[in-house]
């Protein structure tokens, strides 16, 4: 299992597009995502469950990774957001 | 059940516009988050009219604390998001009233949310508002019926099982 934690930058918090490119980044492993913040946990592959979090400017993000390619999952979902969010 | 499922299977579930306007291709929106269909499949209405209504029976599942967006869970299990405009987060909730809140149970064709379009035209922004079916992979086919002028409660989206 891998985990981090991230503390959003964004002014807007994770709107419709960083929900989706999230999702999209996450579905391209095989291991299960799941995120967790502002009280909520939820499948990081379904944009609706990252949207219903709402999370906003300065919220604590966990990502937790577990499976296969849990190691590259990890490293490429920090990347993302850093870059992004 | 036999007689009910006969009738389900004919008409599939059909998501009625949600504003008024010109009802589009998802792949005319120019934004790729969209047209690419990063969220899912979908359509999309040129609104002549800034008033959002429910495009069926369901519950509220995220208004977005800007107002510029709503998703709503079908009573059949779609996931749906309807984004007002285009890069609108940037309006910071400017010129958007919400009218419902997450958890509250809607039928198709109750206000959900308004936007005053000429204002948000007037600060630079495209209006094309989309509609996004999130949970896409739950669904054999989603069929937009795009092309057309549509009034509230229209036809313009057929998904099926």
């Amino acid at each position: 299992m891998k985990q981090f934690t991230y503390t959003i930058q964004d002014e807007v918090g994770i709107h419709a597009r960083p929900a989706g490119l999230l999702v999209k980044k996450a579905g391209e492993f095989a291991s299960t995502v799941t995120m967790e913040a502002n009280g909520k946990k939820g499948d990081a592959k379904k944009i609706m469950s990252i949207m219903m979090m709402g999370v906003k400017k300065g919220h604590e993000v966990t990502i937790t990774i577990e499976g296969p390619d849990e190691d590259a999952a990890a490293e490429a979902l920090e990347a993302f957001m850093k870059e992004n969010l | 059940m036999g007689f009910l499922d006969g009738i389900f299977k004919k008409k599939g579930i059909v998501l009625g516009a949600y504003m008024e306007g010109r009802c589009v291709e998802i792949k005319e929106v120019n934004d790729p988050t969209f047209s690419g269909e990063i969220l899912g499949k979908g359509a999309a209405i040129i609104p002549s009219d800034g008033k959002v209504y429910a495009p069926a029976d369901g519950e509220i599942s995220t208004v977005f604390p800007t107002g510029h967006a709503v998703g709503m869970m079908t009573e059949d299990g779609a996931e749906i998001l309807i984004h007002v405009g285009l890069d609108t987060v940037e309006l910071k909730g400017e010129h958007f009233t919400s009218h419902v809140e997450a958890g509250r149970k809607v039928k198709k064709g109750d206000l959900l949310l308004t936007a005053d379009i000429e204002k948000i035209k007037a600060a630079g922004y495209d209006t094309v508002t989309p509609i996004v079916i999130c949970n896409t992979d739950a669904f054999k086919s989603i069929e937009g019926m795009t092309g057309k002028e549509v009034k509230v409660g229209d036809d313009i989206l057929q998904l099926s099982k």
